[in-house]
Formats: C-alpha cells, structure tokens, sequence
C-alpha cells in the first residue's frame, strides 16, 4: 500500500511542477518611470513620432532568431494604425515620419544627431533604472534625464510639443521550436521534463522628450516572454496584438510623483 | 550524485579530442579552394526572394542609413568617387550595385554587409602600397557578395543549432526513457557544433580569396600583390608583438573565423600562379594610388602614431619607406619615439634624429620643425633651434603655439 502511494506521488510530481511552469510560463511585464513634474499630455498637444524601429522575427527550432521583412512590415503598419488611434483618442496631434529626410525645416544629419544622442540616453536610462547600477544620486528624482538644447531646438523649429521613441521587437516561435517544446513536453513523462525552452519573446519600449525643455519626461518597457514555445500573449503582426501593445506600453502613463503627492493633497 | 560521471566524462573527453583532432587535421590539410571553381553565384540588379533572405536584407536596410550617414566617414568626393571607380572595376556582375564608404578608422579592415555595402577603414589605405593590393582586399569583399557568403553562412549557422537542438533534446527524452545520461555527449555535440560553424567562417572567407584573386587578375592588376598583403600583415603584427615583449598569436585556432594569416598567403600565390595568364600585362597602379591618397596621407599617419603602437607603426613606416624616404615618413618615425619616449631605450635621441633628417626634405611638414626646434634647444644648441623656429613660424604662422614660440625665439 504504502509502495503504490509513493509511486503514484511520483507519477504526480512533474505534472504538478509542469502546471506551475506552463502558468508561469507567458509573463508580461512593464516598468514606467517619470519625471517628477511630470503631467500626462491631454488635450491638443503636438506629437511627433521617430521612424518607430520594428523588428519581427521567426524563432528557429535552434533557438536564433530569423528576422522576417514581411512580418515587420505588417508590424509597424499595425503599431502605427495603433498609435494614431490612441493620440487621436486623448486628442493628440501626432505626425510619425519613416525616414530622417521626411520632417520639413530639419536636415536628415540634425534629426541623425538627436536620435543618437536618444538612443546613448535611454541606454544611459535602461543601464541606471532597470539593469541595477542605481545611481545614489538619481534616488528619488525619478527620471532626471535631458537631451539639452539639441531637442529643444527641434522643438523650436518644428512647433512639436513632444518627440515620441519607440522600440519593438517581437519574435514568433516557428512551427520547429513549438515541435521541440512538445518533445520536450512529452519528455516529462519518462522523466526528462523540457517544455520551457524558451518562445515567443517581445520586447517593446519607448521614451517621451519634452521638445519646450529637452527633458526626457516618461520612458516605459514592456517586456513579454513565454518559456513554453506555443504559448503566446499578442504577436506584433496581428493588428490585435499591436493594438495590446500600444496600450501595454503607452496608455497607463501615469504622472510624476509631486504631480501625483499635488494631487493627493488637494 | 552519480559514481559513472567521471568515467564517462573522461571517455567523453578522449572521443572529444578525437574528433578535434580530426577537425585540426581536415583544417590543416583542408585542400586550397581554386579561383577557376569560383564564378559569382548571382547577376547585375540581385534581390532576394527568399523569406529568409529578405528579412536579413531588410535589417541592413537602417544599418545602411546609419553608416551612411555617420560622422566616422571620410567624405573627399575625389577618394570616395575613387573607391567607387575600384569596385565597379573587381565588383564582377553586381559591379554596379555596390556602395562603398571609407571610415576613418586607424585599422586594417574592410567589411562587406548582407545588401551590398563595403565598409572600407583608413587604416587600410595607409598600408596598402598600390593600387593592386586595395583592388584585392575591395575584390575579397566583393567576392562575399558574389558568393552569397552572409545568406549562406547564416543558412548554416541555423540547420546546424536546429540539428544540435533536436538532437540533445532526443538524446535528453530517449536517454530518460531508456535511463542512460547523455549530456556529456551533448556538451561533446555542442563542441563540434560550434566548431563546425567556425569552420565554415574560415571556408567562406577562402573562397573570397580565390574569387578576389580571380576577379582582380581579370581587371588586369598583379595577382601576387594579394599575397604581398599577407605578408606585410604578418611583418607588421611580428613587430607589433616583439616591441611589446609579446609573441604574435599566429592565428591558427579551430576557434578562428578567418585563416591564418600564413595560410591566406601561401594559397593566395598558388592563387596567383593559378590566374596569371603568361604574357598579359600587369599593372599595380602605384602612382595613382599614391596620387589619389596623398592628400589625406598626414591624417593616415597621424591616427596611426596616436595608436601607441611603436612597432607596429615603425614597421609601416619602414614599409612605405621602401619606395623612398620623405619628410611626412620621417616626422611620423619622430613622432612614434617621441609619443612612447623611453630616454632608457634611446626614443629621445631616435626622434631627434628623424626630425632632423625630415628637415631635409622638402615636403617636411611645420610641425617637424618645430619638434627640430625643441629637440635642438634640449642639446643646448640655441642659435640652431631659433633658425628651427623660424622656419616654424614662416610655415604656420597662425599655429596655436606662435605667440608662445615667438616669445622663445625673443
């Protein structure tokens, strides 16, 4: 008696620790941080949108990552059709250019530099809030972070209020790797549990510039992973799935902490 | 935990260098690929069709925007407009749909992207010592175009991690179930994997050899001058290594993603005996070469001295030196002793002398004779140094320092 119990608890196990892995499995995260001052734009604020940097690609049963050119294609369409869709909904004006050469008044190599300088800066932003070097004296300011008078000046130029930059890039677990994950699954019967392989993988952020004051005022990330190939949680090519991303990443901006302690105290 | 993993992680270990033995060996003995197998693999106008392909073409197409329009690039209408002239002339079918930008970048390399693009840095035009050789290291990119190297390399890379995933998941599942441990073997596969990859790199980058070789012979440039490249590289990284106090790493690794250096040569005369046809002219284009560099040739030599590498910088001078001595090449060999300057090892008075010798020439640039000056004024030799400076100041009268050296001369 005693025997059979402790085989059928081994028979148990692996699919208890299977439930909790599958459940585990597919997980969404997003972190938002926010200059203290800062207030969410509303009403009729001016929007500009850099060449939003898209990349889909295909999980190889090997684990690589294949870039895909039509599936990026659909992606960026859908994440701009997304996009106009929410500004327009808070009442934003918003322009997205494709192309440096696309924004009248400002040369290709100016919009170059300032992107540039975006990107150093939110690597600057994502190495000092998200990865763990805390700086000691960033603690409590909540995003204090400028691209100077660069951004002011196409501000200036342009009449923009705001300069919006986004990243997305989304991998789609191919038809091999979901077949890998289900040998691996099956695996968990004769001991040998593997379904958690790693899948679909996205990883979406974006940082908000105040073009009156050149300050970094919001940055986002979003990131969405499933250990279980087959699992998924909104592709990027579905329009869907765009849509749940926009709103992931941008519809809960939430405003700075003395905007918020103002609010609370009123 | 277990009692047989050491017994079987040792017999793993002796099939292990087994097979790396094997590997060394097919590396070593791997037969030279021949410039006559190599004709380009796609036409004029080439693009993609396959959904792979297109996906890697698609990628480049913002790294292309990026390079394009980086502010590391050399933009002389009359060196880019050159460059361009060489890869239309060894560019073979897609001649015309290449681009080509020179970054300024002190070191010898070139690069060719998936869609067509070559990057080629300063620090080669500051070695190569004519026409000839630029044309072979611009024909070798080129040949990774024409043979579809990034597509293929990339082909490989993936049916190879997707054999190795099924592979160790099977062996994970049908080992559990007929409860024998395989993971060492797997670690085993994993190694060869990674390898074979490599392996493939250095395959990928013979070929581009032997089709630059063939291409370059077929514009009418020497052959040969591909394998002088070689060994001017293997010169250079010696003396590189013998001023540090270090051996050359000769680059002999089942880990290496190019051949060695000394294989690259050997078979790139065979090569070049291969494709030279006996009685069709030759040409290396020297002179046009030189003509065409020479403006930006100070700015070479300046990056190049900045590196810090007194060997490696002594050994290019002498080389370009070979085809005679001037003032830029002498100021610059001061200028390498000056920047390291060991008064123990003698840097102080190697600079003096090549200061004093670049004076003599006369396309010595002001700053030699204003490094004469002060070396001279160190030797206690006044009168000399204020003739020096003189001489400075008629150069570059609105120098930075002129007022400073003006006060010092009285």
């Amino acid at each position: 008696m005693r025997l059979l119990e402790e085989s059928s608890m081994r028979k148990w196990v692996p699919a208890f620790a299977l439930a909790a892995s599958v459940a585990l499995s597919a997980c969404v995260q997003t972190r938002q941080y926010a200059d203290v001052q800062f207030t969410v734009p509303q009403g009729n604020y001016k929007l500009l949108v850099l060449r939003p940097d898209v990349t889909v690609g295909s999980l190889t049963t090997g684990g690589m990552v294949e870039p895909r050119a039509d599936w990026t294609e659909q992606a960026r369409a859908n994440i701009v059709a997304a996009l106009r869709a929410q500004q327009a909904s808070r009442g934003g004006n918003v322009t997205i250019i494709e192309h440096r050469n696309e924004l009248p008044g400002v040369p290709a190599q100016e919009l170059a530099d300032v992107e540039r300088l975006n990107f150093a800066v939110d690597q600057a932003i994502v190495q000092h809030k998200y990865l763990g070097d805390y700086l000691p004296t960033k603690r409590g300011r909540g995003l204090d972070w400028t691209l100077g008078q660069d951004a002011v000046r196409l501000g200036q130029k342009t009449g923009y209020d705001y300069a919006l930059f986004l990243h997305a890039e989304d991998q789609v677990a191919s038809t091999g790797r979901v077949a890998l994950g289900i040998i691996g699954l099956a695996g968990c019967f004769v001991g040998f549990c593997a379904p958690n392989i790693g899948g679909a993988e996205q990883l979406d952020y974006a940082s908000l510039v105040d073009l009156k004051t050149g300050e970094v005022v919001w940055f986002n990330v979003v990131s969405a992973a499933s250990q279980v190939p087959g699992i998924k949680f909104g592709e990027l090519r579905t329009p869907q799935g765009a849509a749940q991303m926009v709103e992931r990443l941008l519809g809960r901006m939430r405003p700075g902490a003395e905007v918020r302690r103002a609010q609370g105290a009123r | 935990m277990c009692t047989r993993c050491l017994e079987m992680s040792r017999r793993s270990l002796l099939v292990g260098g087994g097979v790396a033995a094997a590997a060394l060996h097919t590396g070593a003995a791997q037969a030279r690929i021949r410039p006559s197998d190599m004709s380009p693999l796609i036409g004029p106008g080439f693009r993609p069709t396959d959904a792979d392909e297109q996906g890697l073409w698609k990628e480049m197409e913002r790294v292309e925007e990026e390079i394009s329009g980086s502010n590391l690039l050399i933009t002389d209408p009359n060196i880019t407009g050159y460059l361009r002239n060489l890869i239309g002339d060894v560019g073979g079918p897609a001649a015309k749909d290449f681009r080509i930008y020179l970054a300024r970048i002190p070191e010898f390399n070139a690069m060719m992207f998936p869609t067509g693009f070559a990057v080629v840095f300063s620090g080669l035009l500051l070695r190569m010592r004519n026409e000839a050789q630029l044309a072979g290291v611009i024909a070798h990119e080129s040949g990774h175009f024409l043979r579809r190297h990034m597509i293929r390399s990339w082909r490989d890379q993936r049916r190879k991690t997707d054999i190795f995933a099924i592979g160790s998941m099977l062996a994970g599942v049908g080992g559990a179930a007929g409860g024998v441990y395989l993971g060492d073997y797997v670690r085993l596969a994993e190694l060869g994997t990674i390898l074979s990859l490599f392996k493939y790199s250095r395959e990928m980058e013979a070929e581009a050899d032997a089709m630059g070789a063939k291409l370059i012979a077929e514009a009418g440039y020497a052959p040969v001058e591909m394998a002088n490249i070689w060994q001017q590289l293997i010169g250079e990284e010696r003396a590189s290594a013998a001023y540090r106090g270090k051996r050359r790493d000769r680059g002999y690794s089942l880990f290496a993603t190019h051949p060695a250096p000394e294989s690259r040569m050997a078979d790139l005369r065979a090569d070049a005996a291969e494709v030279t046809i006996p009685g069709k002219a030759y040409d290396n284009h020297r002179a046009r070469y030189l003509a065409t560099i020479g403006p930006i040739r100070q700015m070479l030599l300046d990056d190049q001295v900045k590196l810090n590498d007194p060997g490696a910088s002594q050994y290019l001078i002498e080389t370009l030196a070979l085809d005679g001595w001037n003032g830029l090449l002498r100021f610059y060999e001061g200028e390498v002793w000056r920047l390291r300057y060991r008064t123990a090892k003698g840097d102080d008075t190697r600079a003096a002398q090549s200061y004093a010798a670049a004076v003599l020439y006369p396309d010595a640039p002001a700053d030699a004779w204003r490094w004469h000056g002060i070396f001279l004024l160190k030797q206690g030799r006044a009168a000399e140094a204020k003739a020096a400076f003189s001489k400075y100041l008629m150069m570059a009268p609105n120098a930075p320092d002129a007022a400073w050296v003006r006060q010092t001369i009285g």
